[in-house]
């Protein structure tokens, strides 16, 4: 076999592969072996007529195909193997010889991965925050805590209702003195400035007290979903039953008891602080990563294939229908919610498709520049991790990621993991204030994708 | 006078014939009329061979029906020519 490379475009070779004559007519002689079974030829049985007799039959041409069909692909493989180009896309393929007894020569375009020039990466400089827990943290912290554990407490006859109370009330409105559909409720909790009922219900409940009875006037607002209603005046009766007001419990040893296994106030804020702190740096840690990351994939030069920005794009629409259909819509449904195309849908994400595609191959360049690999161990370690997430036997998962052919994805994400921990730790944090200053100009589309994800990972 | 092509019909092509072809045997439908050494100068002058042997057979037409009506197939003189050794027929292509 003879393989040579042409380049047509910057990502894209033409791969000329010339596969022996020897080969091609053992891959006839299969052909015929395959072909001669299915044919019926009269005065023979089936997969009893000699070459000869099926060629004539049937003509060259079918035998022909199918000996390309075995051929091919095994040529390319090997063609890639020998030129050592690294396709990523299906490549067109197009014959140039197929003649019977002659070497079988075709040519295969096909998009490479692109060359990557590495900027800086090492020692790359980002802002990193360091968290620092003040006691108004710990405090604020804390009248949560109050706040979540407060009591329900129900309110003597004469007092009014103030704000944040809780009013259990009977209601039905009536609109130029008939009342409508939907406008009834009977022993209703409403939180007073809640904003659950119409603008100016609520506030017209403030003061009132226990079994009094009270007129509401409202106006539905212009833009109310049910059309009917909207921009008209109404008259709620309203019967207030109870009045409920949140009591919180003073903050002390008491309190520390309570909502949680500390016996004192003083451990439970130590315990606080230590779990605020450790949440805000992490969550600097990412940032500090996201922005690391992002600065050597702005400093590296690649240029993006299509079809690699296009099957990322397509594996974003994929995952974005998923988490659709988690919540019980088709992306059909949604585009048409949205008032939007899939084609619009796709342009909408298209530089978050080009960027991840850019982020991987950076990563790669960097895992091939510093001899990062992902060994059997570190596969075995993130098997495991899978393992234990879904709950399975290791040994299970294994079997279930081989079969679909996935361990080789996994190697690589652990891969692109590796590179990117090498990266943060050959950065050079520098305090958020300072970077802020000096960082810009570089990071541009950077940040705003920091922030998203920070955004992501905080909830 | 018959010609040799008239004699000879059509060469019979199936796996059992194929396979006599390897003893360097030759099988042909030929006119129901013809005898051995008609077939014999037929196969010589047409092919350019020797023929060793010749051994010939009757094949009766087989009764096929259309409905109602019994009907048979035509009854045919089947030949096998044996040549001499070395002597090739190259025409046995498709059908």
């Amino acid at each position: 076999m003879k393989a040579t490379v042409e380049k047509i475009e910057k990502n894209r070779v033409a791969l000329q592969v010339e596969v022996d004559a020897d080969v091609m007519a053992s891959a006839m002689h299969k052909a015929y072996k395959k072909l001669v079974k299915q044919v019926n030829i009269p005065g023979f049985r089936k997969g009893k007529a000699p070459r000869k007799i099926l060629e004539n039959y049937i003509g060259t041409g079918p035998l022909l195909e199918e000996a390309i069909e075995n051929v091919v692909p095994n040529a390319y493989l090997e063609a890639i193997e020998e030129t050592k180009i690294e396709p990523v896309d299906q490549p067109s393929i197009e014959m140039v010889q197929v003649d019977e007894g002659k070497p079988l020569i075709f040519k295969a375009t096909v998009d490479v991965k692109p060359e990557v020039k590495l900027g800086e990466y090492k020692g790359v400089e980002a802002p990193k925050a360091e968290p620092e827990i003040t006691e108004e943290d710990v405090e604020e912290h804390l009248k949560m805590l109050q706040q979540r554990y407060a009591k329900l407490v129900v309110l003597d006859k004469a007092e009014p209702a103030q704000e944040e109370d809780t009013v259990i009330i009977d209601f039905e409105g009536f609109m130029d003195g008939e009342p409508f559909e939907g406008g009834k409720g009977e022993d209703f909790p409403l939180v007073l400035g809640s904003g659950t009922f119409i603008p100016g219900f609520e506030e017209q409940l403030i003061g009132v007290k226990t079994e009094e009875e009270r007129e509401v006037k409202v106006t539905f607002p212009e833009d109310y979903q049910v059309e009917h209603l909207a921009g008209k005046e109404a008259i709620f009766k309203v019967k207030v039953k109870e009045i409920k007001r949140k009591e919180l419990s003073p903050i002390d040893d008491e309190f520390a008891k309570d909502v949680s296994e500390f016996e004192t106030l003083k451990e439970l804020k130590e315990d606080i602080r230590n779990k605020l702190k450790t949440t805000a740096e992490e969550q600097s840690q990412n940032l500090f990563r996201q922005a690391v990351i992002n600065k050597v994939v702005d400093a590296a030069e690649v240029d993006v294939p299509e079809s690699m920005i296009s099957r990322r794009l397509e594996a974003l629409v994929d995952n974005f229908s998923q988490r659709l259909q988690q919540q019980g819509m088709t992306l059909e449904q949604y585009l048409e919610y949205t008032k939007s195309s899939l084609k619009d849908f796709k342009e909408q994400y298209r530089p978050e498709a080009e960027r991840s595609v850019k982020t991987d191959l950076v990563l790669e360049a960097v895992a091939k520049a510093e001899g990062i690999e992902a060994t059997e161990e570190d596969l075995d370690a993130e098997i495991e991790k899978l393992a234990k997430l879904y709950r399975q036997d290791v040994k299970t998962v294994k079997a279930t990621l081989a079969a679909q052919d996935s361990l080789d994805t996994l190697k690589y994400g652990i891969m692109l993991d590796k590179a990117s921990d090498f990266l943060v730790e050959n950065a050079v944090p520098v305090k958020a204030e300072e970077a802020e200053e000096a960082g810009d100009g570089t990071e541009g589309a950077g940040t705003e994708d920091t922030k998203k994800e920070t955004a992501e990972a905080t909830e | 006078m018959r010609r040799p092509h008239d004699i000879i019909i059509r060469p019979v092509i199936s796996e059992r014939s194929i396979g006599l072809m390897e003893d360097n045997k030759y099988t042909f439908i030929v006119d129901k009329k013809a005898n051995k050494s008609e077939i014999k100068k037929a196969v010589e002058e047409i092919f350019d061979v020797t023929v060793t042997k010749v051994n010939t057979m009757k094949v009766r037409g087989k009764k096929r029906r259309m409905g109602r009506y019994e009907g048979k197939t035509p009854e045919r003189k089947k030949a096998i020519v044996t040549l001499k050794p070395g002597d090739k027929i190259e025409v046995f292509e498709g059908l």
